[in-house]
């Protein structure tokens, strides 16, 4: 640090840039923590998450709507992936910043992503949604597996960095995924909230694609957004939609938006 | 905990609130200033100065909370930025022009297109001639915003199609003359396909070659439209192939009539490839 505040800097631009990161992970990797261990409080590791701008909106609206009650439906074929039983706060878990932290949360959207269909395609199974068209069943059978793949590569970057990979569900969407999945009577609830799954995780890749620093991360977090992005052309067709991102109105736009990004 | 650590503890809150709120139009700021810090530009001594400043005096007020750590590496932050060191923007000019190349390529397969009577005309499926428009509405608005992206880099718009693929749409147009209207729809679909997924392949290649975040985040809110534009494609392609151009509807009851493969034929891979990523500086003006 320098009090000349005319002293030219000789470094690169991406030393510049590098330097800015280093300012910030050391405000939230030491400074931010080390203050909050001093007062006992927990580490405030949320806010530099990227998930829980919006997405602590949707946990609160989950509360909500799961309410007093708080029955939690039982969902089928949820017996060999562990719904998240972590507090928002305490993920993405501790240890984890940067670009490893995004992987946590891809890895925990995926997760719950896989979890939803392999719930719709079970309840399917079961009858309770009706005649279900052949169509429909690929769909969900094919994209429950892309999905895990997406999972199983965002959980290869974390241990390929020693770190543990994530196996729950995202902790802060997944009671809402939970209430509007009881609510679910047929094929058409269930590709309406498949969309909303969709959607936020096509949105969340495109706002990190962005922002990650290493390459292997944005190229991961970009060869999975358009994936998802299909996926959602297709739902929309199911529902008989114009098969494209459009606003809340059904107006087809060229620039996918971020409003719902997690 | 007592009442004054409460305090202190939402004091530390706040800090780490403002620090949030300090970086992010710094990041975007700092952007800026490389940008306009290339050498020989007489101004970039005072430019940087009246950036240092501004953002000094905009990281003290941000920081004047109890965050001592943070209010430290503000003052590391103000350092760092008293002088910029020169962007290397060629390679983002490149790739928004040849982005832009391939946008006016598909703007104008489109265009054509849509003078055929089984895509735009009488006897064409209504939803495609609707697809057909939005989608190549979509192109030119991309185009716009490749080459807005790439003049506000000091880069020259570009105005005219890839070179390298205007050669396969001439064939493939030309190949039109003589298809019956089945087959002409197959062309049509399967030029638009190849477009399209070289569209989609450049531009998430392009999201890592970019330097620039804001450049990132176009690649990223278009890279998806294009693979949607695939996706349709692939199932229109598929059902036209199938004899089934009936089921090409948004009509009730249509899912429940598509054969099981049309549930997965959109998106045949878990992860977009880049193979066919048109290389960076292909329709870069000359």
């Amino acid at each position: 640090m320098t009090d000349d505040t005319n002293a030219t800097f000789q470094g690169s631009e991406h030393e510049l840039h590098r330097m800015t990161d280093e300012l910030d992970e050391l405000h939230g990797d030491v400074g931010m923590p080390a203050m909050c261990d001093a007062l006992e409080t927990p580490s405030g590791t949320s806010r530099r998450s990227f998930l829980f701008g919006a997405g602590a909106a949707v946990a609160g609206g989950a509360l909500l709507a799961v309410g007093a009650g708080g029955a939690m439906p039982a969902l089928a074929g949820a017996s060999t992936r562990r719904l998240s039983a972590l507090g928002a706060a305490s993920f993405p878990p501790k240890g984890l910043s940067g670009d490893l932290a995004v992987a946590a949360v891809a890895a925990s959207l995926e997760n719950l992503a896989v979890f939803a269909y392999d719930a719709g395609l079970a309840a399917a199974t079961a009858g309770k949604l009706g005649a279900v068209p052949p169509a429909v069943a690929t769909f969900a059978t094919t994209v429950k597996g892309q999905h895990q793949q997406h999972a199983d590569a965002w959980n290869a970057v974390l241990k390929s960095h020693g770190k543990a990979a994530v196996t729950v569900t995202n902790p802060t969407l997944t009671p809402t995924v939970q209430s509007d999945f009881a609510k679910v009577t047929d094929i058409t609830g269930l590709a309406q909230l498949a969309l909303t799954l969709e959607t936020i995780a096509a949105q969340t890749y495109q706002v990190e694609t962005a922002k990650l620093k290493s390459t292997a991360a944005i190229e991961l977090s970009a060869s999975i957004q358009p994936v998802e992005m299909q996926h959602i052309a297709i739902l929309y067709y199911v529902l008989g939609k114009y098969p494209g991102a459009q606003t809340g109105a059904g107006t087809p736009v060229a620039f996918n938006p971020t409003s719902q990004a997690a | 905990m007592t009442a004054d650590s409460r305090v202190l503890a939402e004091l530390l809150e706040e800090s780490q609130d403002l620090h949030a709120d300090a970086l992010r139009p710094t990041r975007d700021a700092l952007d800026e200033v490389v940008e306009s810090n290339r050498p020989g530009e007489p101004d970039d001594a005072r430019a940087n100065r009246d950036f240092h400043g501004a953002h000094r005096r905009s990281l003290a007020s941000s920081f004047s909370g109890a965050a001592v750590l943070g209010a430290a590496g503000g003052a590391a932050l103000v350092g760092v930025l008293a002088s910029a060191a020169s962007a290397s923007s060629s390679t983002d000019v490149q790739i928004l022009q040849t982005a832009a190349s391939i946008e006016n390529l598909a703007v104008a397969t489109y265009k054509t297109a849509l003078t055929l009577p089984y895509i735009g005309g009488s006897s064409a499926n209504p939803v495609v001639t609707k697809f057909a428009q939005v989608t190549m509405g979509q192109h030119a608005q991309h185009a716009d915003a490749f080459n807005a992206a790439a003049k506000h880099l000091g880069g020259k718009m570009q105005n005219k199609p890839d070179p390298a693929f205007v050669p396969v749409v001439n064939k493939a147009v030309a190949s039109l003359g003589s298809a019956t209207p089945a087959q002409g729809a197959l062309g049509v679909v399967g030029l638009a396909l190849e477009l399209e997924n070289i569209a989609a392949e450049t531009y998430v290649k392009d999201t890592s070659l970019a330097s620039h975040a804001s450049n990132k985040a176009l690649f990223a809110s278009i890279m998806g439209i294009e693979a949607q534009h695939v996706a349709v494609l692939n199932a229109v392609q598929a059902l036209l192939m199938a004899n089934a151009p009936q089921l090409i509807s948004l009509a009730p009851g249509t899912a429940a009539a598509l054969p099981a493969a049309a549930g997965s034929v959109g998106f045949p891979n878990a992860f977009y490839q880049t193979t066919k990523a048109a290389p960076a500086g292909q329709g870069a003006v000359k």
